[in-house]
């Protein structure tokens, strides 16, 4: 894509649009398959080949217009699968909740607790402040190694980690794991109607 | 280029194998076209398969003066148009549902780009004359002129097509960041 | 032709455009995020593109968005480059896509946990089995043990034939939760865990009766 001036949105679709689609050997094979049981074709005579020279496929106005009715139909039927594809639950399935969950109003005060006793900052950091070590100092039980913090939850599953001294991302012992996604070490809290698990 | 014409005449001289040398050299790169174009990979086969036989039917009429890319492609685009009409027609019959299904995310369509279906299905919402023309200017980089013989479209309706398609991506993205 | 198009772009953005707006004002709520300053913010364009699809399609498809945002904001904040996190929001989406082949309709956050017992690697079909759920239990726990169990080194079949077992004989969160402690105690004093699992599995009653005191120790089992 040349036009400097193109999206960068636009041309990013270019760029993943370009890269290639891993393809088939079996589905070339077939191609020579049909190919050998075609008759071969002959060079024509100069005189026949002025007669069958390919005309340029240019479209009358007519054929243009149906041809674009043809596939705009497709534009119009895509445009009211994708709508209903939006409002409906999967076919055949159970009704699903909508996307938009209805959580409970109230919350679950809960308590996180981390023993450091080496560090001089511990915060809490999870899907319920955007991960950021800056939102949820704990504070040091005075005369212990215990870092504590309490924090009202949304009903439901929480993922979480204890950051120590702003860099070291730790899980918490307490709790159970969250698979290992590559990002590092994280727990699950899971918090129901008065309980937290 | 010298390569695909001293290819064809194999052919005509009688070397059927010779074609294979062609398949290979343009079969990829058609494949991503139909794929693109058509959204998925068995409607792409089926392209490829009458396009590359087709053209072997017409070998004869081939002019050393044509590129044979070009006019490869030529057979290759009227062919996707014809499966997108004939998809069309069958869609209309089904019973939404079912179109939806087809849809469907969970549909395995084989891909193995990584975003491929997510990039795929932002095209496939294109207008697909849209779609074809943008295919053509950003993917397979042809000219306009080169793009209007091959479709039978004036350059400048051909320009128009290039930047609604642009413009109807660009706002389909606006409408994603800003929801 | 072309007015048509326009139409027909403006269809779904209705109410597309609700319901992502719906999943972001609930994730922000659930963030505690002020509905502010874009979260996607730290990442660069390309992978903002990336991911913008990404959770797009995870709207469409009925998904929950909330842990594909999530993991964004977790990757920015441990200074991830950002095809990592772009990889990261694959890989969730794939698990969650997967999670729901398998359930079909249940809650979001037991979608979501259900997606973390295949990403710590259980297979789809051991999943499958708790399709046939009961209505007013939640698996929410059972899914988090289950994963934590193979995360700690637990194998994964054998983790799932027990898990599945307890689940089958009508256990409580509460007897999923004195299992999990047990084996994680285990664990950590050095056991092996496919070894403390077996031993701890042997110990807990089927059907639990209302006692939610864990067995200390061996006992005699009393069903099976």
């Amino acid at each position: 894509m040349t036009d400097s001036d193109q999206h960068p949105y636009v041309e990013w679709i270019a760029r993943e649009a370009q890269r290639p689609v891993v393809t088939d050997q079996a589905a070339r094979e077939r191609i020579m398959l049909a190919v050998r049981a075609e008759p071969v074709p002959k060079r024509r005579s100069r005189v026949w080949a002025r007669v069958f020279e390919p005309r340029a496929f240019r479209l009358s106005p007519v054929g243009s217009t149906l041809l674009a009715a043809g596939l705009v139909g497709i534009g119009v039927i895509a445009g009211g699968v994708l709508n209903n594809r939006d409002v409906r639950p999967p076919v055949g399935e159970p009704k699903a909740p909508a996307v938009v969950q209805q959580l409970p109003v109230s919350d679950t005060v809960v308590k996180f607790v981390f023993v450091a006793p080496q560090a001089s900052k511990v915060s809490v950091v999870g899907d319920f402040n955007g991960w950021d070590a800056t939102t949820t100092p704990m504070v040091r039980t005075p005369n212990s190694s215990l870092w504590t913090v309490t924090l009202p939850l949304t009903t439901g599953r929480h993922v979480y980690s204890f950051v120590v001294d702003g860099s070291s991302w730790n899980a918490d012992p307490a709790a159970p794991l969250a698979p290992d996604d590559g990002f590092g070490p994280k727990s699950v809290r899971i918090v129901g109607r008065g309980f937290a698990l | 280029m010298n390569d695909d014409a001293a290819d064809v005449q194999r052919v005509l001289a009688g070397d059927v194998d010779a074609y294979a040398a062609l398949v290979d050299r343009y079969y990829d790169r058609c494949a991503r076209f139909a794929v693109r174009m058509l959204g998925n990979r068995d409607d792409a086969e089926d392209a490829l398969q009458v396009t590359f036989v087709r053209a072997y039917r017409a070998l004869d009429r081939y002019q050393e003066r044509d590129r044979f890319s070009a006019w490869l492609y030529r057979i290759l685009v009227n062919q996707c148009r014809s499966i997108a009409a004939r998809r069309a027609h069958r869609e209309r019959v089904f019973v939404r549902e079912e179109a939806l299904l087809l849809n469907a995310p969970e549909r395995s369509t084989g891909w193995t780009g990584e975003d491929e279906e997510f990039v795929q299905r932002v095209l496939s919402e294109l207008d697909p004359l849209l779609r074809e023309a943008f295919l053509l200017k950003y993917i397979e980089e042809m000219s306009y002129e080169e793009m209007s013989t091959l479709t039978g479209v004036g350059v400048s309706a051909l320009k128009m097509r290039v930047k609604r398609a642009c413009d109807r991506l660009r706002e389909r993205w606006e409408r994603i960041k800003h929801d | 032709m072309i007015r048509v198009a326009k139409v027909r772009l403006r269809l779904p953005r209705h109410v597309g455009k609700s319901l992502l707006a719906g999943a972001l004002v609930l994730l922000c709520a659930r963030l505690g995020v002020a509905q502010g300053p874009d979260p996607l913010l730290g990442l660069d364009t390309n992978s903002r593109f990336a991911v913008d699809l990404m959770i797009d399609s995870a709207t469409a498809a009925q998904l929950p968005t909330g842990p594909l945002l999530s993991r964004v904001l977790e990757g920015i904040h441990r200074k991830v480059d950002g095809k990592r996190i772009v990889d990261a929001v694959r890989r969730e989406l794939g698990f969650l896509r997967s999670a729901r082949s398998a359930l079909g309709g249940v809650p979001d956050d037991e979608l979501i946990a259900a997606a973390a017992v295949l990403e710590a690697g259980a297979k789809p079909a051991q999943l499958a089995v708790f399709r046939t759920r009961h209505k007013d239990r939640s698996d929410l726990a059972a899914f988090t043990y289950w994963a934590d169990l193979i995360t700690r080194g637990v194998p994964s079949e054998d983790a799932s034939s027990a898990i599945t077992k307890l689940w089958q004989d009508g256990a409580d969160d509460a007897t999923f939760y004195s299992l999990w402690k047990s084996v994680n105690s285990d664990i950590l004093q050095g056991l092996n865990p496919g070894a403390a699992l077996q031993a701890r599995i042997r110990e807990t009653p089927g059907r639990a009766p209302s006692s939610k005191t864990p067995p200390e120790g061996p006992q005699e089992t009393q069903s099976q």
